[in-house]
């Protein structure tokens, strides 16, 4: 059953320039357990999304239900504030109050909850969040003398104290600086596994989502253009935009010429090419081919005899970059250049004339 | 986790639907400011004898061509003018030279001067203008005897009771808030926007002129406008030093005219003329707005702590405090000593050996016996903790919708909460004097003669400086730690108190004291509204003690006075709460 349900999101803002349509009819379904990532550029409506979902943005249309009852609904007009939704949130900010210590902080929202609590058992599910976010021993430090780390452990136990149904995280980790942030990554999507609490993420960095998902929505411009498991968004983009968000990717325009044996041959800019057919694209249709940097390497033998299965593209390389763990190149292919990563042993140099091989089960069409 | 049920009232909430508080808070502000403005323009227009005459058949446009085609107005318009314009010039530039030498100078005692000038805010200007008249008046004034009797002139050295008198006096008045205004405004130029003109190939002085100046002239006009609006709107210094010698500017003659109502009622008359004053106030304001709001572009704040360079003063050091040291004696120490005096003898004289030998408490036992200081003193304390209270707490709420919610007028709200600010507070006793003998008369309730009457009027002037102040520390607030609070569960109503109260707490003390400063010491809208002891505050008190001629007296209740001050002063000092000082009157 879906823990968290949203149908036809809409969201309108006013602003000084007019009206903005940031979120334009989203829909989810996300699984109990499940670890929902909302992957997108600033302003493509994401965190616009989270924050409908935690009851912080009243949306224009739509409705959004958590454990199956209703949070907000335009029609019936209902709109659960935020304090009575069974969430908890972790924020870019941390936002951790200032005036209050360790313990206070994380002791907030069990002391809002309805119904006293004895202290006893408020200390001890204190306590107990504190040493899941491996903070034990700091509840009496102010919360001003934590480090940036420490303060996004204590925004995360604050955020878990009470239990809730539904964690939210809305770019928790880009404050970290880099060495932290990957500590921190494999700490929190560890942490959030073992509770099996349903948690919606919200970053614009493909590598947290990618690591830390099982499920990932890529948003543009306030839709979703693809929602997927981290394999398929990188393996099988649907469409232009998720392709060239996630990764690095070489997009060359062609048209689908013949379909043969299971494979379709596409005319390009770098010649003809034995291509995956795509779903809804036939022959004389105008398509784009997807090639990873990473998918391509050097023909055997100067292409001659190579195997077959492969593309072979001839070319100059025009740029070397060595990058320590790689080699990035830039051959130029009739009027494209093309990029690729080569292993970093691998010794060529600027002018050269090469030959590339593509396996053709790496080569993507996507229909216009 | 018990999931509560959805079908509460409060849930049902839909943002185009208002939230009835928000309504409620723009309600009462709209009603505060709106209606008196409305009522004395009505007036203005009204050949009523007195305000509860008031009818629409009263209506007529004599009160204006009577009134602004007298020649005694063109020569209050001269006045005001040459007043406000020189006021402003001792005090700009005194402040200036003042922060230019704390900010870049190396002159020693910086902590001292920081400390000291706002030292002066603690000198009312009634006490500040008493105090020189018993230095300076023509016959009696101190250094005038001394000029006379000892040094052998004809006549009087100085005359207080003069244009000049006036400027410099107030002009001493403006500097601390200036002071105040300016050391930030110093402060926040990052050096790099003047290194960058150093390393393009500037030269010093072509930088300072292209660069420094070019970047701090909006800054500094909007000081000189804002302390120009002080200097127009204010009563106690032109009220004790010109009304004697008839010299009248718009806030004196706005306040004879109530004044002779007594006697002579017309009422529509002085709405006439504070209409012209009002008039010249919103103007000078709408420029001072004008330009802060520009000068937001010219934002040259960086959060970055380098200190620019400073200069060398060598041996310019003694000069430059000389200098300060001349102003704090003048704003501070002098007059504090002149009333200090005063108080101590039993008849005002010039010093001698004589009278410091009989020197007595009598003034202060006199006024401890005085039958009407006891009542004028609780009254003060009643007025002046509500209109701190109120005006604490509804700048707080009027904040707090203007900053944080998404009520559809609250740019409105805020406007309409900063348009006291232009008007003058003997037109605003008058504006008020007018709804509550309206009110009273309508609903038989007695609040014209109550003490309510100021604190209603004071709540409305102070209501600009106390938004202003609280917008800028709520914007402080990271909105997330409120969002935070809601989504752990916690009421709006609770979030206010657990997370709002606390974090601004400095704020709304900061607010509150320097409100209880602002309020004990104004004089023109009290004396507007006097009705009877039962309205009688301190600054009214002092003013007609000094008008009965019970200099001593009144000298003593100054000292007393002066002595709370500078502890509120040093009170809000120990908030760290100059810069919101700089933003009052």
């Amino acid at each position: 059953m879906a823990m968290i349900k949203i149908e036809n999101l809409n969201m309108h803002y006013q602003t000084d320039e007019g009206s903005v349509h940031a979120v334009r009819g989203v829909n989810f379904n996300i699984a109990e357990g499940e670890f929902f990532t909302l992957l997108g550029p600033s302003g493509c409506g994401k965190t616009t999304t989270l924050r409908a979902l935690a009851g912080l943005e009243r949306p224009t249309g739509g409705t959004i239900s958590i454990d199956g009852k209703t949070m907000f609904s335009e029609d019936r007009r209902i709109n659960v504030p935020a304090h009575r939704r069974d969430i908890g949130m972790v924020f870019q900010s941390y936002a951790i109050w200032p005036h209050m210590d360790v313990f206070e902080n994380v002791a907030f929202p069990l002391r809002e909850m309805r119904g006293r609590m004895s202290k006893s058992a408020l200390r001890e599910k204190v306590l107990g969040a504190l040493s899941l976010v491996q903070l034990d021993g700091y509840e009496d430090r102010p919360a001003p003398f934590l480090s940036g780390g420490q303060q996004q452990r204590l925004a995360l136990a604050r955020a878990l104290v009470k239990e809730p149904k539904v964690l939210l995280l809305d770019e928790p980790l880009s404050n970290l600086d880099a060495k932290l942030r990957e500590e921190m990554r494999d700490e929190l999507s560890d942490l959030v596994k073992r509770l099996g609490i349903t948690t919606v993420y919200v970053t614009h960095d493909q590598l947290e989502a990618l690591t830390m998902s099982d499920v990932v929505a890529v948003m543009s411009e306030g839709e979703v253009m693809q929602e997927s498991t981290p394999f398929d968004i990188y393996e099988a983009p649907a469409n232009r935009f998720v392709a060239g968000f996630i990764g690095t990717t070489n997009f060359l325009d062609g048209r689908i010429e013949a379909a043969v044996n299971g494979h379709v041959t596409v005319s390009t800019s770098c010649g003809a090419m034995t291509c995956v057919p795509p779903d809804g694209a036939g022959p004389g249709d105008t398509v784009t081919v997807i090639v990873r940097p990473e998918d391509v390497h050097l023909a055997a033998n100067g292409g001659n005899g190579s195997e077959s299965g492969e593309n072979i593209l001839s070319g100059e390389v025009a740029e070397v970059m060595f990058l320590g763990e790689a080699l990035e190149c830039q051959v130029v292919i009739g009027d494209t250049r093309m990029r690729l990563k080569l292993h970093p042993s691998t010794r060529i140099a600027a002018g050269e004339k090469i030959d590339l091989a593509i396996p053709v089960d790496r080569c993507l069409v996507l229909p216009e | 986790m018990v999931t509560r049920t959805f079908d509460l009232p409060i849930i049902n909430i839909d943002r185009r639907t208002l939230n009835p508080w928000h309504v409620l808070i723009f309600f009462v502000v709209a009603v505060l400011v709106a209606v008196p403005l409305t009522v004395l323009i009505l007036g203005s227009f009204s050949n009523a004898k007195m305000p509860t005459d008031f009818s629409l058949a009263t209506l007529t446009f004599d009160n204006y061509p009577e009134v602004w085609l007298d020649p005694g107005t063109f020569n209050i318009l001269y006045n005001t003018v040459v007043y406000v314009v020189g006021a402003t010039c001792v005090g700009v530039s005194f402040a200036a030279i003042l922060a230019w030498l704390v900010e870049r100078t190396t002159i020693p005692g910086k902590i001292w001067i920081y400390a000291g000038v706002p030292l002066a805010l603690a000198v009312p200007g009634l006490l500040q203008a008493m105090a020189w008249v018993i230095l300076a008046s023509p016959r009696s004034g101190f250094i005038n005897k001394f000029g006379t009797d000892v040094l052998g002139f004809d006549g009087p050295i100085i005359n207080i009771y003069t244009l000049g008198g006036m400027i410099f006096v107030e002009g001493l008045r403006l500097v601390p808030t200036a002071f105040l205004m300016l050391v930030p405004l110093l402060r926040s130029m990052d050096p790099a926007l003047e290194e960058a003109a150093y390393t393009s190939g500037g030269r010093p002085l072509s930088t300072a002129r292209k660069i420094t100046l070019m970047l701090m002239a909006p800054g500094f006009v909007a000081v000189t406008i804002y302390q120009a609006i002080i200097a127009l709107e204010v009563f106690e210094v032109p009220g004790v030093l010109g009304m004697p010698a008839d010299i009248h500017v718009f806030s004196t003659r706005v306040y004879m005219l109530v004044a002779e109502a007594e006697f002579l009622p017309t009422y529509g008359q002085a709405n006439a003329l504070a209409m012209l004053y009002l008039g010249v106030a919103v103007v000078a304001s709408y420029f001072y707005w004008r330009l802060i709001r520009r000068s937001e572009r010219f934002t040259v704040v960086t959060g970055k702590g380098y200190r620019p360079k400073l200069n060398e003063l060598g041996n310019w050091h003694y000069p430059a405090i000389g200098f300060v040291l001349l102003f704090m004696f003048l704003a501070i120490i002098l007059p504090f000593l002149v009333l200090l005096y005063t108080s101590l003898v039993k008849v005002l004289q010039p010093p001698s050996a004589e009278v410091f030998a009989t020197m007595s408490f009598k003034w202060y036992s006199w006024v401890f016996d005085y039958g009407r200081f006891g009542s004028t003193l609780s009254n003060t304390f009643k007025m002046v903790f509500a209109t701190a209270s109120i005006v604490t707490v509804l700048s707080f709420l009027i904040s707090l919708v203007v900053v944080r919610s998404k009520f559809v007028a609250r740019r409105a709200l805020d406007q309409m909460s900063f348009m006291p600010h232009a008007i003058p507070g003997v037109v605003m006793g008058l504006a008020f004097l007018w709804v509550f003998l309206q009110y009273d008369k309508v609903t038989g309730s007695e609040i014209f003669g109550s003490i309510w009457s100021i604190v209603v009027v004071f709540v409305v002037a102070f209501i600009a400086y106390g938004t202003r102040t609280m917008n800028a520390a709520i914007l402080q607030i990271h909105k997330d730690l409120e969002e935070a609070s809601s989504v752990s569960g916690a009421p709006p109503w609770r979030t206010l108190w657990r997370i709002f109260v606390p974090l601004m707490m400095p704020s709304l003390v900061g607010i509150w004291v320097y409100v209880v400063l602002l309020s004990v010491r104004l004089a023109g809208a009290p004396l507007i509204l006097y009705e009877g002891r039962r309205t009688e505050v301190l600054a009214v008190l002092l003013w007609y003690l000094w008008d009965d001629g019970e200099w001593e007296a009144v000298a003593a209740m100054g000292v007393m006075m002066m002595l709370g001050l500078f502890a509120l002063v040093l009170l809000l000092r120990g908030l760290g709460f100059g810069k919101s000082m700089a933003q009052a009157r």
